[in-house]
């Protein structure tokens, strides 16, 4: 990977770092468990790995945003996330701020452009 | 699938133990989830390549495992820029200690050239030894702050207390009337004023760095310097101490630019006291005869002379060094009239 390459990496994970955790939040309004979530993310676009999805989804937990209970579905113990009420609380102040920031960002864009 | 168990194995060594057995169930399941779907979509069930591929593209078991603790760092990007400050501050500072330290330890010992090269030798491992040291305080405070969090956040937010006009002035924004100095100017000035003092404490050993070759004359001279010089010499190596010590201060506060007039006026009123003590003793005898008994009707004419010519000196250093001080606290008695007068404004 050249330098170049490597910077544009980081600066990508760094751009997508808070666009995850805002979708996850979003989608976690309807109950999920880990595999149904990443599928759905990515049907609309938004490719998580395995190892980044997991793994966030015990830390929004840890942090209050996410509820989770553990339950059989397809004759396999599954644990089902959802958004907490802390979480949906956090969330729209999140989206208030994502949509300033959105509409920030492309009027520069369009401006530039 | 004999794979799929090995690399859930594998996750969970690196995972904590309170945890491990609730995160591999669940990345199992998920993992499961997956696998099923891949292989209803080929109708078959996954090749031991394909099984392969797939799973060194969900990533390496320690990675995956890594992903599931909380960021671990050393030293952390809070903590970070504090402990880079005392990192540097603290070699500065043991740097100059050190310095001081075996400069005085040679020259009040047997001054030699191994133990220059000894105290040169062992500086890499002084150096070592307090950057591991910060590190390692440093460390042990991230460890106390990741893990109880809220106990130390006056250290984590230093300096909490700071106002912009403590700031450092512009490294060109000089004292009026004072040429600007750079930090690596006053920096320079230390080393210089270390040297000196260095030089200094060699003396008594090594009239040599003074003399030179004249020091073979000097031992064969029928004159000897009066004892009221060793008193003299010792409040100079005193007075330069304290010029390092206030230079190093002002440094490490920012202020090598406002206090030049401060330190010139302090060092002026402390030259009095050795030119005060030379010019206190009795009959101006400040160079002797070794063998009065013999040699005062050769060199009694010629002692006289060199000791009204050393007093004459030291009366005219002793009147400059008195209108430096009186020039200086005139100056800084006008730049307070001038303050007070724009504050009343």
């Amino acid at each position: 990977m050249t330098l170049t390459e490597n910077l544009f990496e980081n600066l990508r994970l760094e751009l997508r770092r808070g666009c995850l955790t805002l979708a996850v939040l979003v989608q976690l309004r309807q109950e999920h468990y880990g595999y149904t979530l990443r599928k759905v993310l990515a049907e609309r676009g938004l490719e998580i790995d395995e190892s980044t999805l997991y793994p966030l989804l015990r830390r929004l937990e840890a942090q209050g945003l996410l509820t989770s209970e553990w339950r059989e579905e397809d004759k396999r113990n599954k644990r089902f996330y959802r958004l907490s009420s802390d979480g949906e609380q956090i969330l729209s102040q999140l989206l208030v701020e994502w949509r300033a920031i959105n509409a920030a960002v492309n009027a520069t864009i369009d401006n530039m452009l | 699938m004999d794979l799929l168990d090995r690399y859930l194995q594998a996750v969970k060594k690196h995972l904590p133990w309170q945890r491990q057995d609730d995160i591999i169930a669940e990345l199992r399941a998920n993992l499961e989830a997956q696998l099923e779907d891949k292989e209803a979509g080929l109708g078959r069930p996954l090749t031991t390549g394909e099984a392969e591929d797939w799973l060194r593209q969900i990533g390496p078991p320690r990675q995956v495992a890594a992903r599931y603790q909380p960021q671990q760092y050393l030293i952390g990007p809070v903590l970070f820029p504090t402990y880079w400050f005392v990192l540097r501050t603290a070699v500065f500072w043991v740097t100059i200690a050190y310095a001081v330290g075996v400069a005085v330890q040679i020259a009040v010992r047997t001054p030699s050239w191994a133990a220059v090269l000894e105290g040169v030798l062992r500086v890499p491992e002084v150096l070592l030894t307090t950057a591991a040291s910060v590190t390692l305080i440093f460390a042990v405070i991230e460890y106390m702050s990741t893990r109880y969090p809220g106990r130390w956040p006056a250290l984590a937010a230093f300096p909490g207390d700071w106002t912009p006009s403590a700031l450092p002035p512009a490294e060109k924004e000089a004292v009026r009337g004072e040429k600007p100095r750079s930090r690596a100017h006053a920096i320079a000035a230390v080393i210089m004023i270390f040297l000196c003092l260095v030089w200094l404490l060699l003396l008594p050993h090594h009239p040599y760095v003074l003399l030179g070759p004249g020091v073979a004359y000097l031992s064969a001279s029928p004159f000897q310097g009066a004892p009221v010089w060793w008193q003299a010499y010792w409040c100079v190596v005193a007075i330069t101490l304290f010029q390092l010590i206030w230079r190093c201060i002002a440094i490490y506060r920012g202020r090598w630019q406002q206090q030049l007039s401060a330190e010139r006026m302090a060092i002026a009123a402390l030259g009095l006291i050795p030119l005060g003590l030379l010019l206190s003793i009795g009959d101006h005898a400040y160079i002797t005869l070794r063998h009065p008994a013999l040699d005062q009707l050769r060199y009694g004419g010629a002692l006289d002379s060199i000791n009204k010519s050393i007093h004459l000196s030291l009366l005219l250093l002793c009147a400059i060094n008195v209108l430096q001080l009186l020039w200086g606290l005139g100056r800084m008695s006008l730049d307070c009239y001038r303050k007070h007068a724009a504050a009343m404004r």
